[in-house]
């Protein structure tokens, strides 16, 4: 980044013309239509747009951030600790908020033909590929889409060839930007027809920091006829940050996209995970956890889209909020009318561990074909009286008891992960969520 | 002759309609000056005209609603905002006109009223032109009349309860209806006090571009029980009509209302009502609500459990046949403590028919211990038909058990299949479980209505072809 852009803030004319110096022609016209778009938008309002009803963004400033410079230090042996403990065969990509990548473990996925890179250098390197991994994402999908589309930086970018099933997973760790400043973290993966891959993306910061920082993310996966990915996106942001994120799954005929994340970090998350069922017999799995604590916001929406017949989805978002965090779910299974024998399926989950704690969530359905299957079911409770006082009553400390309720709570999703390393140390980073809330507020809830 | 015959030949079944016999009508359109006019017109005392000036005041500033049905078709400047169509109320069903009495004839309501009915509350147009209370009522100190007669002779419980559950700002159709409300149903239920038998009301509109707003306040006082009926069929018109009614419900302390509905107006009637319940300490609203007719419904029957202990019940059936969208749903605040809610809804959707549940179930943070259930199931008969389940919740008290579940489905080609087996052709079959699927609404009527709700069913199901 040069310092003339330096010198204005992060969403703005320079930081665009920084990023259309890089940029090929047809990206640079993308980036330039999508900064039109963007400017031409009003800011997402909680009094007047449907799905923002209950996230308030009032109080955001975005012309307030800096543009970000390299990660913090620390951060990338942190990046790389948690590679390290969790999948360390995974081949490794770390983007840095100022467009820097570093890429390493890859060699056995390369000598399989697959393409691992930053996404600036894929983008001048295999364009049509790029073009495919974004052809899912509008320009103008969304507020944040747009400023997205204009202003990422750096990138990871996968492709698997036709018929390869990646040898190791990927593991992308995108870095937080550092205080007061903006990151645009991008995630584009291809899998050609009858190949396969498993995904971490790992969004970390520096712990505790309680600077005020943005993320603008978007992972766009694009899965070819038969092909399989397993994602596991993990959201582990410093506590000030405000996260918006789209990522969204186009699945070609008999693709099967399974998502198996954990939703942890971050003052106010906004994030959309989209499926969308093209291909005839297209099926995605979506589970996962959420553990929101003090003054946590933590928005999930979620889209399930049949186009194609004999689709099937399934959804589970299992939700845990404690002091004064608030979880909001909204989600809608779309049911298109050519999407004949489609079975799409939504549960939301909410455990309120506090008196302060809230929940709220609309999971809609709409269905214009007639011969499907859909049904969706939202739940809220709270840690029952019985199941207290038992645990008391073996003399487990409240903290610790609070721990293992919410751990019971989790371990439908968690034990459905397929790797056990990964489910090992996500089960240890929520221990350590839990933990953290200092003496507990458990015994008080009833 | 009074029926026309080019209305017979049109497929709904009480499409036939009377030569217009109105005696005082305003012009058409709204204005401070129509609402002066019709509360002149109804010699008012003074705070009703200031109520609904000010209520139309609220009207003209809130937007149209931006979400829910398409309701570009209402043209405001083109309705009829009050007629009178008789000049005295009719005091024995022979005062009522011949012609009326012709219309209510082929509805059978003089039958059931002299075999069942507690009250008849038979409104044609916008005033009641028939009214009649049991004696035995009266002697309970029952109060059934109308919501003008209410005002009129009841003014002290008529305006401590009038808009108080629904103030007229509350959306753009409750203050339409505060401006301009003529007519609908009062009662007044004392403490104690258990009415055995339902009190029914017959809605029916009239003429052409005829808009119907009316207003029903029903007070039930400490430990009382009423089961309050509405029931609606509509003459079909070439024009559009609006139905933008006001319901309000106070439950005070154990008391128990129920409330039924079945809506079955002429599918060129927007019904666009706004019904809402407060039920205090221990008290139980239940709203049945059927929607079966007009061309668009907004209609979302809500309860605020303000009292310990209150309980909610919304028992909600839909049908939209083609041309239709039935926006309809239900709301359960939780205010209190121990209070509990329980929804169900089903609903199916025929040819182009589209069915939506809109719900919301709130639980504010002093509101411990709350219990609520959500239950939609929805059915496609075709393959143009849609259906849409948009349930909010917002939850602020970790006490609660809360659950929502909802399926959409077609009718199951087993379920058709092992009929046929049987002997029982595919139309049939399909009657058959689509009765089936409507029985938990059904169940909960009065004998005579669940007859002629079967009866609009089956003739709703005619050529359908599962």
């Amino acid at each position: 980044m040069t310092e003339a852009a330096t010198a204005a803030g992060a969403v703005s004319r320079e930081s665009l013309e920084a990023c259309l110096a890089t940029s090929p022609g047809w990206l640079a016209d993308r980036r330039n239509a999508a900064w039109d778009a963007f400017t031409a938008m009003p800011v997402p309002s909680s009094a007047r747009d449907e799905d923002w009803r209950r996230t308030d963004i009032g109080r955001l400033h975005l012309d307030r951030f800096a543009p970000a410079g390299p990660a913090a230090p620390g951060l990338l042996e942190l990046a790389r600790g948690r590679h390290a403990t969790a999948l360390p065969g995974a081949a490794l990509i770390v983007t840095d908020p100022d467009g820097t990548v570093t890429i390493d473990h890859a060699e056995a996925l390369l000598a399989q033909g697959v393409i691992i890179s930053s996404l600036e250098e894929a983008a001048e390197r295999h364009p049509e590929l790029v073009q495919r991994g974004l052809s899912g994402i509008g320009i103008d999908d969304s507020y944040f889409a747009a400023l997205w589309n204009a202003l990422w930086r750096g990138g990871a970018f996968v492709y698997v060839p036709a018929g390869v099933q990646a040898m190791t997973p990927v593991w992308v760790s995108h870095l937080a930007a550092g205080g007061d400043a903006a990151a645009f973290p991008a995630t584009v993966v291809v899998l050609d027809e009858h190949s396969s891959l498993t995904l971490v993306e790992d969004l970390i910061g520096p712990g505790a920091d309680p600077a005020a920082r943005v993320s603008v993310a978007v992972t766009a996966l694009q899965l070819g006829d038969d092909a399989r990915l397993d994602d596991i996106p993990i959201q582990q942001l410093p506590p000030a940050t405000w996260h918006f994120q789209l990522r969204r799954a186009s699945c070609g005929p008999s693709a099967h996209y399974r998502l198996l994340g954990a939703t942890l970090g971050a003052r106010l998350q906004k994030s959309y995970w989209d499926v969308i069922l093209d291909g005839r017999g297209s099926e995605a799995d979506i589970l996962a956890v959420c553990f929101a604590d003090a003054d946590q916001h933590l928005d999930h929406q979620s889209l399930q889209l049949h186009r194609g017949p004999d689709t099937r989805s399934n959804l589970l978002l299992k939700v845990a909020a404690r002091d004064r965090a608030q979880s909001v779910y909204g989600g809608l299974i779309d049911v298109e009318p050519g999407a004949i024998h489609a079975d799409g399926y939504v549960v939301n989950r909410n455990l309120l561990l506090s008196q302060g704690a809230s929940a709220s969530g609309v999971p809609r359905l709409e269905i214009k074909a007639n011969d499907v299957r859909c049904g969706h079911g939202t739940t809220v409770g709270h840690v029952d009286d019985e199941e207290r006082f038992y645990l008391m009553a073996r003399g487990i400390p409240a903290d610790e008891a609070e721990r293992l309720v919410v751990r019971g709570y989790f371990a439908d999703v968690l034990d459905r992960l397929p790797i056990e390393s990964v489910r090992d140390w996500l089960v240890s980073l929520l221990d350590s969520e839990i933990g953290d809330g200092g003496p507990s507020r458990f015994g008080e809830a009833g | 002759m009074t029926v026309q015959a080019h209305e017979l030949t049109k497929d709904y079944k009480y499409g036939f309609h009377d030569v217009d016999v109105s005696v005082f009508r305003t012009e058409k359109g709204i204005s401070p000056e129509v609402v002066a006019a019709i509360s002149d017109h109804k010699q008012e005392p003074e705070w009703m005209l200031k109520f609904r000036l000010k209520a139309l005041d609220h009207f003209f500033k809130r937007p149209m609603p931006n979400w829910g049905a398409d309701l570009s078709g209402i043209d405001f400047d083109n309705i009829y905002y009050y007629i009178k169509p008789v000049d005295e109320m009719g005091r024995s069903w022979d005062d009522v006109p011949d012609s009326i009495r012709n219309t209510f004839d082929r509805l059978g309501i003089p039958e059931a009223e002299r075999n069942f009915l507690a009250g008849v509350s038979a409104q044609y147009d916008s005033e009641v032109v028939y009214h009649s209370i049991r004696a035995d009522l009266e002697k309970l100190g029952v109060l059934f009349s109308d919501c003008d007669t209410g005002l009129r002779d009841h003014p002290e419980i008529f305006k401590r309860y009038f808009g108080t559950v629904i103030p007229p700002n509350d959306n753009k159709f409750a203050a339409l209806n505060s401006a301009v409300w003529s007519g609908g149903s009062f009662v007044y239920v004392p403490k104690g006090v258990r009415v055995e038998v339902p009190l029914q009301a017959y809605f029916r509109i009239n003429s052409d571009n005829m808009g119907q707003f009316e207003r029903t306040l029903i007070i039930a006082d400490e430990g009382s029980y009423v089961h309050y009926i509405e029931g609606c069929t509509a003459p079909t018109y070439s024009n559009d009509s609006l139905h933008a009614a006001v319901v309000e419900i106070i439950a005070e302390r154990g008391a128990h209302v129920r409330y039924t509905t079945i809506q079955n107006w002429s599918d060129n009637v927007y019904n666009l009502v706004t019904k809402r319940a407060i039920a205090k300490q221990d008290a139980t609203i239940e709203w049945i609500d059927g929607n079966l007719g007009s061309k668009v419904t907004m209609k979302y029957p809500s309860i605020y459990l303000m009292g310990e202990g209150a309980h909610g019940e919304v028992l909600s059936a839909a049908f939209a046949g083609t041309g239709q969208h039935q926006d309809a749903g239900s709301k359960c605040i939780h205010v209190a403590p121990n209070t509990t809610s329980n929804v169900v809804s089903r609903s199916i959707s025929k040819g182009s028919g589209r069915t939506s549940y809109r719900g919301h179930i709130k639980v504010l943070p002093k509101a411990t211990n709350v219990k609520a259930n959500v239950r939609c199931d929805a059915l496609l008969l075709d393959e143009e038909s849609r259906s849409d389940t948009y349930p909010y919740m917002d939850i602020e008290n970790p006490d609660v058990t809360f659950g929502h579940e909802a399926t959409v489905s077609k009718v199951g080609e087993d379920q058709i299949f092992y009929l046929q087996s049987r002997g029982i052709d595919e139309q049939q079959a399909t009657a058959l479980i689509v009765n089936g699927f409507f029985e938990p609404f059904v169940k909960e009527l009065p004998m005579e209505y669940a007859v002629e709700l079967n009866r609009l069913l089956a003739l709703s199901m005619e050529g359908s072809i599962g």
